[in-house]
């Protein structure tokens, strides 16, 4: 019997990640999480004796639950919030440091693999954690003033944030190899993590004893909790992807991925804001932040494309789209920097696109909410979306012909095509501020035409009203007039990209395929074609 | 599998790390069960063609292939074929030996009882059983070298990479390394092995690649780089009774002495050409009233070799 066990043991086991397996050993034996665990169940006792022997007879009267859980909550979120992110964050690290990470990194572990069992761990650690206070849990909802949904709403929200968590480090974990770096990310994620501890203990505590009991009833708040778990969800996706792509093979796909995460992103916030918008009574005030939002988020994933190597190895090429469809909708979701700036830029016209039918569905069939809007406000909106696309298009468009003039100088990287971005906006927006401030002239006026680069005064000027500002006309000439241009100066670098066509598998590879398939194809039964042939089975 | 194929080769292989070229324009191949000695002064580019070979690294220019397949193009099914035991040991904290090759085990996707086989074989192979259950922070230099060993060989790959195995071992770990690396080329795994110690490399390689400054100067067997575009040369030793300044002299005009070195009563010098040659040299040196005492010859060793081709330049 406990043979057949050992067995079935053994086989699930085999399903297991390696990563998990070998780290749940190394942790059994480590001192750190001995003296951690240890803490929190001294701790989560010190607290349940100190408080039954204040409360004393009162604890039978009395609603001492929520007080109770508030000081175990403080213990729980601790490890979780800032133990396990950081225990993530050093097991990827401490590969790299100790240089086993190459090491298995030629095993035949996927990077996703790698990933996910890191993370995996990351759960079994908060899980230990969860189970050795859950007792403490439960006690104070015996001594009530805390009800069940509540703690259950605390807790999730609390194992998610962990779990994500886990994922930012991880991906922090993955960003650099050398030591001095490793050290100044180490003390940075230390500070943001107890930065997070400190937030989440602020908002669980207000939450909980001003606001919990009414919000469960509030369709609402489920709505909001509804969003802002999708939008996690998306940010999770995209966090993992991005550590996934930071440990895989250079000549491999590390883009496809991430940009459809993007775009889903994109659909996730507009479908949220659709919501919203329908919810408020079709307040353009909803569209404009759509919008803005829309661009910033298609500003940092396009600076982030932009960096990509303009090579297209032959991998990659082995599975490029080749059906006319194929081509003409997905090529912008190959790597590259070209395919990378005309996505983004496609996601921005997105959000022009739907801005635009909010606008056309207001006018055509108003709301039952609806308040109506005023003579104008559709120009302001349709407006607005128009010039931060312009923006878009510029600022994203400037920066990559600025990094294809520094790659024929044989400089180029993730880091380096962030700081273009930022230095060309902070120019761009920082420039003109300065000058008009230090015009004797010009220091009280308000928005004039120098701010014609400055995306963030144009667009606030544009924006807030109900009315097109007296500048808006000359705006939509230059900045359109402007975004063409740089759109075309980058054009070369979009129609190389979309050159590439699909390469066929080398000879060797497609030999070895074939004696794969050859195996997992059964050899063909033998046919009885006459009434004496005797087939053996 | 095709017996005619390269288990490696290097194709035109470039890596330049700013305005150094760590490896310039390196080609060669390695056959099926060959032992590949991988020679060079420290920073010749070594480290660099064999962490591109173990898929730890990209080439700028060229390619590397392991049995056909790219090291660029297919990493994957490269490393299926591929151990690599690098310069450094790699092992992971609160970990016995057991656990360790059991995790690179289930790493290399062995399920159930295959797993627990390839464990005993390696532990057998490199001689750890005794010692599966000691922390891997309590081993000896030695043992680590052999569990990293262990670990590179657990999946059963064609083609063992291995970057200065030797370093620091005692002499008796090293002849057991060489025993093992001999056992394993005659089991038809194919070898690349980069040393120091080149009298251990000269008696286990079958190829020798020389490398300096990221450039291969010489590559083939020790007697082929020997003959490499010139008559056989032996290093021969000779002592005169009194002082042998006069004999270097008279060794210098001739044309088939080469690398001539004068110290007291003895000079050393290359000479081109067979026994015969070398009795006809000492019969004129006799003639030209050099009292000899001794007169000594011998082939080549491969630190001769390796001193010849190498001008001990480093980048």
């Amino acid at each position: 019997m406990s043979m057949e066990v050992d067995r079935m043991l053994a086989r699930g086991g085999d399903l297991l990640n390696p990563i998990l397996i070998k780290e749940s050993r190394q942790s059994l034996k480590s001192r750190q999480f001995v003296v951690t665990f240890a803490l929190v169940l001294i701790f989560a006792w010190g607290w349940s004796i100190l408080g039954v022997s204040w409360l004393g007879p009162d604890a039978l009267y009395s609603n001492p639950g929520g007080g109770m859980f508030a000081g175990y909550y403080l213990i729980l979120a601790f490890p979780l919030l800032v133990i396990v992110p950081f225990g993530a964050f050093r097991s990827l690290a401490s590969e790299q440091e100790d240089r086993t990470y190459e090491l298995l990194s030629i095993t035949a572990l996927s990077p996703r693999q790698i990933v996910r069992g890191k993370l995996g761990s990351a759960v079994a650690q908060m899980l230990v954690y969860l189970s050795a206070i859950a007792p403490c849990l439960a006690f104070t909802y015996l001594l009530r003033g805390i009800d069940a949904p509540t703690i259950l709403y605390v807790i999730f929200w609390t194992a998610l944030g962990s779990l994500g968590l886990s994922m930012v480090s991880l991906l922090i974990g993955a960003l650099t190899s050398q030591r001095h770096w490793q050290v100044v990310l180490s003390v940075a994620l230390i500070v943001g993590l107890l930065l997070v501890f400190w937030i989440a203990a602020v908002i669980v505590f207000d939450w909980m004893f001003f606001a919990s009991e009414a919000s469960f009833s509030d369709p609402v708040f489920w709505q909001i909790n509804a969003a802002l778990l999708t939008g996690c969800l998306a940010y999770f996706a995209l966090v993992y992807e991005a550590a996934v792509a930071k440990i895989t093979f250079a000549s491999d796909n590390r883009s496809t991925r991430l940009r459809g995460i993007m775009v889903a992103q994109h659909v996730l916030f507009a479908g949220w804001m659709t919501q919203a918008w329908i919810y408020a009574g079709g307040e353009s005030e909803v569209v404009l932040v759509f919008v803005s939002f829309a661009m910033v988020h298609w500003f940092v994933m396009g600076a982030m494309m932009t960096g990509e190597t303009t090579q297209l190895s032959q991998r990659v090429r082995r599975s490029l789209p080749q059906s006319f469809l194929g081509r003409a909708l997905l090529t912008w979701f190959n790597p590259g920097p070209g395919a990378g700036y005309l996505l983004a830029v496609c996601g921005g016209l997105g959000a022009v696109v739907l801005a635009m039918l909010a606008v056309t569905a207001k006018d055509l069939y108003p709301l039952p909410t609806s308040s109506g809007w005023q003579s104008g406000e559709s120009l302001v909106v349709v407006a607005f979306a128009m010039l931060a696309v312009c923006y878009l298009v510029i600022y994203l468009g400037a920066g990559l012909f600025v990094l294809r003039w520094l790659r024929r100088l044989g400089h180029s990287g993730l880091l380096l095509t962030l700081l273009i971005h930022i230095m060309l906006v902070l120019v761009g927006c920082g420039m003109p501020v300065v000058i008009q401030m230090m015009s004797p002239d010009w220091y009280r006026a308000g928005y004039s035409m120098l701010q014609v680069s400055n995306a963030m005064w144009t667009l606030a000027h544009v924006g807030d009203g109900t009315t097109l500002p007296l500048e808006a006309p000359i705006l939509l000439v230059i900045l359109p007039v402007a975004a063409v241009v740089v759109f075309v100066l980058n054009l070369p670098e979009i129609v190389r990209e979309v050159r590439f066509v699909r390469v066929a598998r080398p000879v060797r590879v497609a030999e070895e395929d074939a004696e794969l398939a050859a195996k997992l194809v059964p050899p063909p039964r033998p046919k009885q074609i006459s009434p004496w042939d005797v087939i053996n089975e | 599998m095709n017996q005619r194929r390269p288990m490696i080769e290097l194709r035109g292989l470039h890596r330049f790390f700013g305005t150094t070229r760590a490896v310039d324009n390196i080609s060669f191949e390695v056959h099926r069960g060959q032992v590949f000695g991988y020679i060079g002064p420290n920073g010749a580019g070594k480290t660099t063609s064999m962490r591109i070979l173990a898929t730890l690294d990209l080439p700028d220019a060229g390619d590397a292939l392991v049995d056909g397949f790219s090291v660029v193009d297919d990493p994957d099914r490269v490393r299926q074929r591929l151990g690599f035991m690098p310069d450094y040991f790699g092992t992971y904290a609160n970990v016995n030996v057991r656990e360790y090759l059991d995790f690179f085990a289930r790493a290399y996707r062995l399920r159930g009882r295959d797993r627990e086989a390839a464990i005993r074989r390696v532990m057998e192979f490199t001689r750890l059983e005794g010692l599966a259950e000691k922390p891997i922070d309590g081993l000896s230099k030695g043992m680590k070298q052999r569990l990293c060993l262990g670990r590179a060989m657990i999946h059963d790959p064609t083609v063992l990479v291995l970057d200065e195995p030797a370093a620091g071992l005692d002499p008796r770990a090293r002849i057991e390394l060489r025993e093992m690396i001999r056992a394993l080329a005659d089991r038809g795994t194919t070898v690349l092995i980069s040393s120091h110690i080149l009298t251990e490399l000269g008696e286990m390689c079958d190829v020798v690649g020389i490398i300096e400054q990221g450039r291969l100067v010489a590559v083939g067997s020790v007697e082929e780089i020997q003959k490499q575009g010139q008559t056989p040369r032996n290093l021969v030793d000779v002592r005169l009774l009194d002082a042998a300044e006069s004999l270097g002299v008279w060794l210098a005009e001739r044309s088939d002495v080469s690398q001539l070195r004068v110290d007291g009563q003895t000079a050393r010098f290359l000479h081109a050409g067979d026994p015969v040659a070398e009795a006809a040299l000492l019969k004129a040196m006799i003639e030209a009233g050099f009292r000899v005492v001794a007169f000594g010859s011998r082939r080549r060793t491969l630190e001769d070799v390796f001193m010849q081709v190498t001008q001990g330049l480093v980048q």
